[in-house]
C-alpha cells in the first residue's frame, strides 16, 4: 500500500496538452475517483500512473518512490481496463494467475491465491472456462480478480463497469466499495459517471479539459462546487442557472433577475461585500432545493409550468421563469397542468452564486 | 347484399367467419358476396424463380466446365490408360498407379517436395514475423512495406532467371561474394548437390517472405492494445509480451499464411525449371518437376496424370484444412474484448 503524489504533471500529445499541471495527493488506503467527461484527461492521468503513458513533465511518487521512469511491471500496480482486456486464449484461472506466474510464485501458492480471489468474487465455478464463454459481468469480475490477486500497492480502475447494464452497475458500485475497504489498498478509479464517483469515493477529483477543477470529498463536490462548471456537471438532474445582477438595496444585497428580485442572506451578503461588488452573476440552485407552490408567499417567484414528469418517488416539473427554464424536483402528489401559474421559493442556504466572468463561486 | 369484403381476406378468416355463421364456406361466400382474390404477386419486384437464376449462371458454368471439369475428368481417364495420341488410349489395368508404388523418383520427389516446403516455410515464417515486428515499430512502415512487397510482384520465372545469373559460377554476384568469403570453395551454388536445394529455397524465401510479412503485419494491427497493456501491468517484459499476447493473437493469421504457402509450393515449378531443372543428380527434383519430366519430357501422359492426381489430392486436403481453420474458433480473431 502506498500514498500517491502527483506534482505539476503535464501530458502533451504533440502540441495539444491533455493534462495541464495536475496536482493530486492520494492518502494511503484512500479511494479516489477521477471524474470528468470524455476527453478531460482523466484516462491519460491514470495511464501515466500505470506507466503506460510517458509523463511529459512533473513528478509522480508512490510513497517516497519516484516512479516517473519505471515501466509498469516495476511500479507494483494492478489495473482493470475498460474492456476488461482478458487474455482470450487463457482460462479464467490462468488469466487471474498470470501476474503471479510471471513473478515466479510457486504453483501451490498461485492455486491458493487464485481460488481465494475467485471465492471473494464468486467466480470459483468459472475458473476452467475461457473468457469467450463468460457474460459481461463475469468478465469484469475476472478482470478485478486479476488485479486483486497481486496484492499490489495501488489499484488503477479505468471505467471498469461502464459497459455493464444499469442494474448490474449499481450492484457492482456497492461491491467495489466493500472490496476496496476490505483490502484497504489505495485505489484510483476513473469514471465519467458521477453516481459512481459520489457513491464510492473517499475523495473525488473533477477534471475538465485537462485541468483539475476541484478535489474534495463527495459532499464538498456536491454541496460546495468551486465553480459553475463543477456545479453544472455534478448532480442529476442538473443544477438550474439563472442570469442575475447583484444590486445593493438599502442594507441588503439583492439578486436581480429580469423578472424577480431576491435578497441574499446576511452572511452571504458579507462575502459579496468583501469581494468586489460584481454586477453580472449566475444564480445556481439544484432542482430539489426549490419549493414549488400554487400560492404566492414572501419572496416567491412567479413561474409557469411547462410539463410534469412523474418519476415514481419524485416528480420533475419543468417551469419557465421569464424566458429561462427552471427544473424543479418535488413530491409526486404535486399536480399542475400545462401553462398553469406556480410560485417557486429557493432554499437560500443551499443556493450558489457564481461570477459570470470567471465562473468561480462566491459561495 | 354487400358487394365485396376485402381482397386480402385470408382463407382462415373466411373459414372462421363461415363457422360463426354456421354455414359452409361456399354458402358464406355466396350470401355475403365475398370475393376472394387468389392473389399471386407478379410484379417485377417479386423473387424470380430458380430457373431464372439457372439461366443466369449457366454461361459461367459452361466456361468453368470447359476449363476445369473437363480436363479434370480427362486427367482421371488418362491415369487409367496408356495414352497414345496416334493409336488412341488403351486401358492398362492400373499400370500407371502400380508403377508409382515402386517408383523411387516418385517417392524421392515427395520427400524433396516436403523438405523444400518445410525449409521454405520455416525461413519465411521466421523471417516474416521478425520483419513484421520490426516494421510494425518503424516510423517508415509504409515505405518499407512497399519496398518489401516488390519481389512478390515479379513473375516467378523472371525471379528464377535473375537469381540464376546471381548464382552463376563465372559472373554471378552471390557466387563471387560467397567465394570471396571463403564459404563456397571451388563449388558452384546450383551445381552442387549440397547447396542446390538451398539455392532454390532462397529464391522462394526472397520472393514470398513479403507475403508472410504482409499477413503478419495485418494481424499485428489487430492485436488488442489493452491486452498488451494488461500483460505489461501483470509484469511481462517485451519478450514475454510477444509470446503471451502477440503470438497467440497472430496464430490464425500465420496458420492461413502457412497453408497458403504450402498449397503454392506444391505446384511450384517455374523458378526451379529455370534454375536447376531438378539437378544436379536429381537433388532438387521435387515432385512437380518430376511430374513435368514424366509428362512433357518422356511423354508418359498416363503416368504423369496419376502423379498429378496424387498432388491434387494432397492439395485438396490442405485446402479443406484451410477452410476448417477459417471456420474454427481459433481462426476467428478477437472475439474477446468489448
Amino acid at each position: 500500500m502506498a500514498s500517491v503524489s502527483i506534482k505539476n504533471v503535464w501530458k502533451y500529445y504533440g502540441e495539444t496538452a491533455a493534462v495541464k499541471d495536475l496536482n493530486l495527493e492520494v492518502l494511503n488506503g484512500e479511494f479516489l475517483c477521477v471524474l470528468g467527461p470524455s476527453g478531460c484527461g482523466k484516462s491519460s492521468s491514470l495511464r501515466m500512473l500505470a506507466g503506460l503513458e510517458h509523463i511529459s513533465s512533473g513528478d509522480i511518487h508512490f510513497g517516497d518512490r519516484r516512479v516517473n521512469d519505471l515501466p509498469p511491471k516495476e511500479r507494483d500496480i494492478a489495473m482493470v481496463f475498460e474492456n476488461y482486456a482478458l487474455y482470450p486464449h487463457k482460462t479464467v484461472f490462468d488469466n487471474i494467475g498470470n501476474a503471479l506466474k510471471l513473478r515466479k510464485v510457486d504453483p501451490n501458492t498461485i492455486q491458493q491465491k487464485v481460488e481465494r480471489a475467485a471465492e471473494m468474487l464468486e467466480i470459483k465455478h468459472l475458473l476452467q472456462r475461457k473468457p469467450m464463454e463468460l457474460s459481461g459481468g463475469q468478465k469484469q469480475r475476472v478482470a478485478i480478480g486479476r488485479a486483486i490477486v497481486r496484492e499490489p500497492e495501488l489499484f488503477l480502475f479505468d471505467e471498469p463497469i461502464a459497459h455493464l447494464d444499469a442494474k448490474l452497475r449499481a450492484h457492482m458500485r456497492g461491491e467495489l466499495k466493500i472490496l476496496q475497504r476490505k483490502l484497504g489498498t489505495t485505489m484510483v478509479y476513473v469514471t465519467h459517471d458521477q453516481m459512481e464517483a459520489l457513491s464510492m469515493a473517499d475523495r473525488v477529483a473533477v477534471m475538465h479539459e485537462g485541468v483539475l477543477q476541484q478535489y474534495g470529498t463527495p459532499q464538498e463536490i456536491y454541496h460546495k462546487p468551486v465553480n459553475a462548471w463543477v456545479a453544472g456537471f455534478v448532480g442529476e438532474p442538473p443544477m438550474n442557472f439563472l442570469d442575475c445582477e447583484l444590486v445593493q438595496e438599502n442594507d441588503a444585497i439583492q439578486l436581480k433577475h429580469s423578472t424577480f428580485s431576491v435578497s441574499l442572506l446576511p452572511e452571504q451578503a458579507s462575502i459579496i461585500n468583501s469581494a468586489k461588488l460584481e454586477r453580472k452573476v449566475q444564480l445556481a440552485i439544484r432542482p430539489d432545493e426549490i419549493h414549488i407552490n400554487g400560492k404566492q408567499s414572501a419572496e416567491s417567484i412567479k413561474a409557469e409550468v411547462k410539463i410534469t414528469e412523474p418519476l415514481g418517488g419524485d416528480m420533475l416539473v419543468d417551469t419557465t421563469v421569464g424566458k429561462e427554464k427552471v427544473l424543479v424536483k418535488t413530491k409526486p402528489d404535486f399536480t399542475a397542468s400545462m401553462g398553469e401559474e406556480c410560485f417557486l421559493s429557493f432554499d437560500k442556504q443551499r443556493w450558489h452564486v457564481f461570477s459570470s466572468e470567471t465562473g468561480l463561486a462566491f459561495f | 347484399m354487400q358487394t365485396t369484403l376485402t381482397n386480402g381476406i385470408a382463407d382462415g378468416q373466411l373459414t372462421n367467419a363461415a363457422k360463426l355463421a354456421n354455414v359452409s364456406e361456399d354458402q358464406f361466400r355466396m350470401s355475403n358476396g365475398v370475393r376472394v382474390i387468389d392473389y399471386q404477386p407478379t410484379s417485377r419486384h417479386a423473387a424470380p424463380s430458380n430457373r431464372y437464376y439457372l439461366w443466369l449462371i449457366l454461361p459461367a458454368v459452361i466456361v468453368l466446365a470447359c476449363i476445369t471439369l473437363y480436363p479434370f475428368f480427362w486427367l482421371i481417364w488418362m491415369s487409367f490408360h496408356k495414352v497414345d495420341v496416334l493409336k488412341g488410349d488403351v486401358w492398362n489395368n492400373f499400370a500407371n498407379w502400380r508403377r508409382l508404388l515402386g517408383d523411387r523418383s516418385f517417392g524421392n520427389g515427395w520427400l524433396l517436395l516436403l523438405k523444400y516446403s518445410a525449409m521454405c516455410m520455416l525461413m519465411e515464417v521466421g523471417l516474416g514475423v521478425l520483419l513484421a515486428v520490426i516494421l510494425n515499430r518503424s516510423k517508415y512502415e509504409k515505405v518499407l512495406v512497399t519496398l518489401f512487397l516488390m519481389p512478390m510482384m515479379m513473375a516467378p520465372v523472371v525471379a528464377g532467371l535473375v537469381w540464376y545469373y546471381l548464382y552463376n559460377s563465372t559472373f554471378g554476384w552471390y557466387h563471387w561474394l560467397m567465394q570471396s568469403a571463403g564459404i563456397l570453395g571451388e563449388k558452384s551454388i546450383l551445381g552442387d548437390t549440397g547447396t542446390a536445394m538451398w539455392g532454390i529455397v532462397l529464391v522462394d524465401v526472397w520472393q514470398w517472405t513479403p507475403l508472410i510479412i504482409l499477413i503478419t503485419l495485418a494481424g499485428m494491427k489487430r492485436v488488442p492494445r489493452d491486452q498488451l497493456e494488461a500483460s505489461m501491468v501483470d509484469g511481462a517484459g517485451e519478450w514475454r509480451n510477444f509470446f503471451q499476447i502477440t503470438l497467440p493473437n497472430l496464430y490464425p493469421f500465420l496458420l492461413i499464411a502457412i497453408l497458403l504457402r504450402f498449397m503454392d509450393n506444391f505446384r511450384f515449378i517455374d523458378a526451379i525449371l529455370v534454375l536447376t531443372g531438378g539437378g544436379p543428380a536429381n537433388s532438387t527434383k521435387i515432385l512437380p518437376t518430376y511430374l513435368f519430366d514424366v509428362s512433357f519430357q518422356f511423354f508418359k501422359l498416363g503416368r504423369g496424370a496419376a502423379i498429378a492426381l496424387t498432388l491434387l489430392f494432397v492439395t485438396i486436403i490442405l485446402g479443406l484444412i484451410l477452410v476448417k481453420v477459417f471456420e474454427s474458433p481459433a481462426g476467428k480473431v478477437n472475439q474477446e474484448g468489448s
